[in-house]
């Protein structure tokens, strides 16, 4: 039997409502991809869109990392063994095989995946602590195999990536196609991201993020949905590892296999807010963009492991949840003189109807 | 391996292992009284193994009476720590968010060693660094037995410290069951600061003891780190004694591999403990329950 409230929401007129809201995301969305198409062309020198290529790949790798650090609030202070393998990965299979550079790629992507399943059951079982201390080992231990396997990896000497393209493509044309390539692996984590969270999957992870214990206790097979969101996330990191080696042409094992790398991720992702489909892009944006110009200022000191440092402190400290909802709850504040309530009962009711639509 | 080589790797390793043990139980204590992954732990160990060596550069004195003030200096620290950073964090997202915290707190220690001292290796050198006595054929450098006596004497007193208190009683029923603890008229959140104090007094004394032995350099920290996570996982977060054995099981198993296979690939032996253990056992060999839940 039909109470109040149904009746009431029936007799309203069902219209696609809030609109303004909706066009400006479109518009700031258009403005993101059309910023990013004409970057190459804007850039005045091959060096600023090298940098460009350098940030575009933090962003993937942040991107890629937000989808088990996001969406579980499991914390991996180690995503760069992912990406350092990636990169291997693809090397090695096209230096050892002579597979197709971008076969190659998509291979040594898979392969990570594969990798990644072994140490999420090992470290997914227990709850958080146990994962960062494996995370953290996993890249120790990768840097010191690495480094020790002369024969196959080229250990502390460095391995070579062969260039995909041919020696007629010059430097500056390079930059600019690998540019565009990272955007087009950028715009698939940022839409796998989406899809996932618009998923039952997602609305599993997102309930693991909240309380595990309670969604445990509702049914959702908590190690399953956490197993497959690092897996995903492996996976894209692979890539965005890989396709660094690519463009790079130059693997170190201590540059590839460090706890720094992984701690960037982890900066930009809570810096630009783990919650945001954009926000580890805007963290990338802003960390990548001061990361560079401290190397082209300073050289590579000691220093930037300090500001690193007491950046991503402050960040912990005082807005763990991002730049984004720590600038819209300051807002509110100030509008507002008491927000006991962040939702109105309308805007709630709008989204219940939303939502049952 | 001969059965000299393999009594002197054991020797070896229950030295080493007894160091490890000590530094264990202090990630031990900030586990328990906080729930807290230590990070900086061995950041705050290297930088003790600094200031070691900077008080014998600067004074010529044994850098041993440098623990005179780093213990008292890094309990202060540690105390201060945990009262003024990690309480700040919100209850709900501790565990993670402490990890990152103390991850700052350790790239910035890393990256200051670096700026004051700059990257170059150290090494203190004493007129006994050389010496060695002889046991049945086992020789042990003189150094390394006392880094093991430090070592050995302060896991004793944390011992005693946490039986024999009231203070150790207090901290126990803290890790235990906080609220409980707190219904009981404990003031858990003065514990919890004393605790930590007392758990980076033991990287002081862990640092002096280093200093002795090692060549230290601002990046050392992450050699350690990793099987100092690795035993205490293997022993069970929260349970002391599970780290002591942990620590000289894994301690000797590492210095025996090392005549075999060479110090890096030794070194794995740890990372292979820490797997193995969370794929058949993952609160650890000697944990509580305490350890289910993290």
């Amino acid at each position: 039997m039909p109470n109040a409230s149904d009746l009431a929401r029936a007799s309203r007129p069902t219209t696609a409502r809030p609109t303004a809201a909706r066009v400006a995301r479109i518009a700031a969305l258009l403005a993101l991809v059309a910023v990013v198409l004409l970057f190459p062309s804007l850039a005045p020198d091959p060096f600023i869109l090298s940098v460009g290529v350098v940030i575009l790949s933090y962003a993937v790798l942040a991107t890629s990392w937000n989808l088990v650090g996001g969406f579980t609030g499991y914390i991996s202070l180690g995503h760069a063994a992912y990406s350092g393998l990636g990169g291997y990965a693809t090397a090695l299979l096209i230096t050892r095989t002579g597979l197709d550079p971008w076969l190659s790629l998509v291979a040594g992507g898979l392969i990570v995946a594969v990798v990644a399943i072994p140490v999420g059951i090992a470290s997914l079982r227990v709850r958080g602590a146990s994962f960062v201390i494996v995370s953290i080992a996993l890249v120790l231990i990768l840097q010191l195999t690495f480094q020790s396997w002369h024969t196959f990896t080229g250990g502390s000497g460095g391995l070579r990536v062969p260039r995909p393209f041919g020696p007629e493509v010059l430097r500056p044309e390079q930059h600019e196609r690998f540019f565009y390539l990272h955007a087009v692996l950028l715009a698939l984590a940022l839409l796998t991201w989406w899809a996932i969270e618009r998923s039952r999957l997602g609305a599993g992870l997102k309930a693991i993020r909240e309380d595990e214990d309670k969604a445990q206790a509702l049914g959702v097979p908590t190690f399953a949905y956490k197993l497959t969101a690092l897996v995903v996330s492996a996976f894209f990191t692979a890539l965005g590892g890989g396709l660094y080696a690519l463009w790079f042409g130059y693997l170190d094992p201590i540059f590839q296999f460090s706890i720094l790398v992984g701690t960037y991720m982890v900066l930009m992702s809570l810096l630009g807010g783990v919650r945001s489909l954009f926000g580890p892009l805007l963290g990338a944006v802003v960390v990548g963009y001061a990361v560079e110009v401290f190397k082209s200022q300073y050289g590579d000191t000691q220093f930037h492991l300090v500001a690193t440092g007491i950046l991503l402190g402050l960040v912990v400290l005082f807005m763990p949840d991002g730049v984004i909802p720590a600038l819209t709850s300051f807002v509110n504040r100030r509008r507002r003189a008491s927000s006991i309530r962040e939702v109105s009962a309308e805007e709630l009711a709008n989204q219940r109807e939303e939502a049952a639509r | 391996m001969t059965g000299a080589l393999f009594a002197q790797s054991l020797v070896l390793g229950i030295l080493l292992g007894g160091l490890y043990a000590l530094l264990a139980a202090g990630l031990t204590l900030y586990f328990g009284v906080m729930r807290v992954v230590m990070i900086a732990h061995s950041a705050f160990l290297i930088l003790a193994a600094y200031l070691a060596w900077y008080f014998h550069e600067r004074t010529g004195i044994d850098p041993l009476l440098s623990l005179v003030i780093t213990v008292p200096l890094f309990f202060v620290v540690g105390y201060g720590m945990q009262r003024f950073l990690v309480s700040r964090l919100r209850p709900i997202s501790l565990t993670t968010m402490s990890v990152l915290l103390t991850f700052a707190i350790a790239l910035t220690i890393e990256g200051l060693l670096g700026f004051v001292w700059t990257g170059t290796q150290r090494r203190v050198q004493l007129d006994y660094s050389g010496t060695s006595i002889e046991v049945a054929g086992v020789s042990i450098a003189v150094v390394k037995l006392i880094a093991f006596g430090l070592a050995a004497v302060s896991l004793g007193a944390l011992y005693l410290i946490l039986r024999k208190t009231s203070f150790g009683r207090a901290l126990r029923a803290t890790t235990q069951h906080p609220e409980a603890a707190r219904l009981v008229g404990i003031d858990t959140d003065r514990v919890a600061g004393l605790g930590f104090g007392l758990g980076l007094a033991t990287a002081a004394v862990g640092g002096t003891a280093l200093s002795l032995d090692y060549t230290i350099y601002p990046s050392l920290h992450w050699h350690w780190i990793g099987p100092l996570m690795a035993i205490i996982v293997v022993g069970g977060l929260g349970s002391i004694p599970g780290a002591a054995i942990a620590a000289l099981l894994l301690g000797v198993a590492a210095s025996l591999l090392q005549v075999p296979l060479g110090t890096t690939w030794a070194q794995t032996v740890f990372y292979l403990a820490l797997f193995v253990t969370l794929m058949i056992r993952p609160q650890g060999f000697f944990g509580g329950r305490l350890a289910q839940r993290f």
